[in-house]
């Protein structure tokens, strides 16, 4: 009976065979990140619980592995309050105490910036303190996001507790997408037809024909969105595509991985991405997906609709744009996001925020004339940060507010106002949508 | 042995931006000052109910807790005095948080019968919940060392102990 690429990187990790839903009490981790958010208060979670501990031992309070801890200001930087500036003092006083890597404001988003670097690899292991940490499964990596304590816990020992060995839903992805059509649209299809609970407890693993040809930065938006249908993780086996991405820039050893085709799946689902069309999610869940030609559709089922997770909607249009934000802040969404702006001008009534969601990809687009373009059209380009998903800085909504965004969550007050009206889609239907001031086909522009 | 009154009913997929919202995640380190904003968004009532009691319960449908993995809401619900959740299901990170912290979890596939203001008795060890003000009592399941977590307030006495290990040289794993 064969494994689970989950189950192979457990039990390699363990050094002995493991099975889905097995216990394991001590399971050893390979990296270990933190955000603005989580790693303040995880610092001095460390300190409080550990302190006395490393004291009685004649030692200072440190990190189990300074090569493999990162610290990486992303959500609310440049900061935006008092708090967040002496939030991020306390990671680089930290990191520099300890040795470990803090990067600066700026360098971008923690499940971008570690996989441009090659941090994430193969068989990896790795715990980051926000739930889209399930994007690094697009490396072939475990990954998935903890809280303030687990992540403390992890700091001191380089380990997490009670992990219990999760099965694995396995997606089969075959065809190509039509023009127009994107990793994004295929994620909220997908999480429109499971639900919002619909992976739980388990892992979403993507494989197939669809995978293979699919470049690394639509795989990262697959692998991003798992947690949003409750996923334990996303993850993708080793192909060429990321041998070649891994080349000349893994900074650990690089062995490929993959699910045995006799392991055994607690669900399997097959789909043909040739048959998508442009996904749009209905406020305040991910999983109110429906194709863009039923929009008129389900705004008649939210008007009928009574509780708060699908608000209704009287109209299509569009006051706030949004690209950016670990789901879709890539090269490959920015040139995307071009080629629908290049001779067009956003609505008058539009604020288009776009963030690039690293300085590499800031830089790399600066240098091919994407960001000009995307200015020129009437944007407003900020410096690498999460941007208005976290709903705390750079385009806070008010109440009157429609916003298309290709982020991630479109929870009720994400963003700012509780009255807000939030719609994901792909980067090129929010720039589609943010030309014509209600929700727009991006077909007719790319 | 928890005791509480349930004070609010919630329905499905409630998410942890509901539960704290995110712009107040970096205005503090000290864990009671996200109990001052729980569900300012979602349910601005929310703190008022839980204030009249010493003990809340909270009842939920499925996935309670889903979404980002903010400790900070596990922590908001903790400092209006909920003693218990009671949810159909539970997403992983958030179950983490609360075993980290002690909060007690109890999945319950049917939640019918309970209504606002029923006094809940539940037993970990016994893995019963009792309505008291029903006179019904249902069980529910739980993982063997989940019971000891919730029951020990987590697991920092463990980890401590894997530390003190490491320290002294002795334990890489």
């Amino acid at each position: 009976m064969g494994q689970t690429m989950v189950e192979k990187i457990v039990s390699r990790q363990v050094g002995r065979p493991v099975r889905s839903g097995e216990l394991i009490e001590r399971l050893p981790v390979g990296k270990l990140f933190f955000n603005d958010v989580i790693g303040p208060p995880a610092i001095l979670t460390l300190q409080r619980l550990f302190g006395e501990t490393f004291r009685r031992h004649g030692k200072p309070v440190r990190v189990f592995d300074p090569r493999r801890v990162f610290m990486l200001p992303d959500h609310s930087i440049p900061a935006y309050s008092v708090e967040v500036a002496e939030g991020v003092d306390l990671m680089e006083s930290f990191g520099r105490e300890c040795g470990f890597t803090v990067y600066r404001e700026g360098d971008g988003i923690e499940h971008v910036v570690l996989i441009e670097d090659g941090h994430i690899v193969p068989w990896d292991i790795v715990l980051g303190t926000d739930s889209h940490t399930c994007t690094n499964g697009a490396m072939g990596a475990l990954a998935f996001g903890v809280g303030t304590t687990d992540g403390a816990y992890a700091m001191a020992t380089g380990h997490i507790y009670d992990f219990v060995v999760p099965e694995t839903f396995q997606f089969e992805l075959t065809g190509g997408f039509q023009r127009g059509v994107y990793a994004k649209d295929l994620i909220l299809h997908i999480i429109g037809t499971v639900g919002a609970g619909g992976c739980s407890r388990r892992v979403a693993e993507f494989v197939g024909e669809g995978v293979r040809r699919m470049p690394m930065d639509a795989r990262t938006t697959i692998c991003n969105m798992a947690v949003e249908m409750s996923g334990r993780t996303g993850i993708m086996p080793t192909d060429e595509t990321l041998l070649g991405y891994l080349k000349d820039r893994a900074q650990w050893p690089v062995e490929p991985v993959a699910s045995d085709s006799d392991a055994t799946f607690a669900n399997r689902m097959t789909v043909d991405l040739s048959a998508l069309e442009p996904m749009v999610a209905f406020p305040h869940k991910p999983a109110n997906a429906v194709p863009f030609s039923r929009i008129p559709e389900m705004m008649a089922k939210s008007q009928a609709h009574s509780g708060p997770d699908l608000p209704p909607v009287t109209s299509d249009r569009i006051t706030d744009g949004f690209v950016g934000a670990c789901t879709n802040g890539r090269y490959d969404d920015l040139v995307e996001v071009a080629k629908v702006l290049k001779g067009n001008k956003v609505h008058k009534d539009v604020s288009l925020v776009v963030i690039p969601a690293s300085r590499r990809v800031y830089e790399r687009a600066m240098d091919e004339g994407i960001l000009q373009v995307i200015i020129k059209a009437g944007a407003n380009v900020e410096s690498s940060n999460c941007g208005p998903c976290f709903g705390s800085h750079m385009g806070v909504l008010s109440r009157n507010a429609q916003m298309i965004s290709s982020s991630n969550r479109n929870y009720q007050g994400r963003m700012g106002s509780r009255d807000a009206r939030i719609f994901l889609g792909s980067p090129a239907m929010v720039a589609a949508s943010a030309i014509e001031g209600r929700l727009a086909d991006p077909r007719k522009y790319v | 042995m928890l005791t509480g009154t349930v004070t609010t009913i919630f329905g499905d997929d409630i998410n942890t931006d509901d539960i704290i919202p995110a712009f107040r995640l970096q205005q503090s380190n000290d864990p009671e000052y996200f109990g001052t904003y729980a569900f300012e968004k979602f349910d601005p009532e929310f703190r008022s109910r839980c204030g009249q009691r010493n003990a809340n319960v909270v009842v939920a449908g499925k996935n309670f807790g889903c979404g980002s993995s903010r400790e900070q809401a596990v922590y908001a619900l903790q400092y209006n005095r909920v003693a218990c959740v009671i949810a159909a299901s539970f997403p992983d990170i958030f179950y983490r948080n609360c075993l980290a912290n002690g909060l007690t979890l109890a999945a319950l596939p049917d939640r019918s019968g309970i209504q606002v203001g029923d006094e809940l008795e539940v037993d970990l060890a016994a893995g019963t919940i009792r309505n008291k003000t029903r006179g019904t009592s249902v069980p529910f399941t739980m993982k063997d060392e989940d019971r000891r977590t919730f029951q020990a307030g987590g697991m920092t006495a463990r980890v401590r102990a894997h530390l003190e290990e490491i320290l002294a040289g002795r334990s890489g794993t």
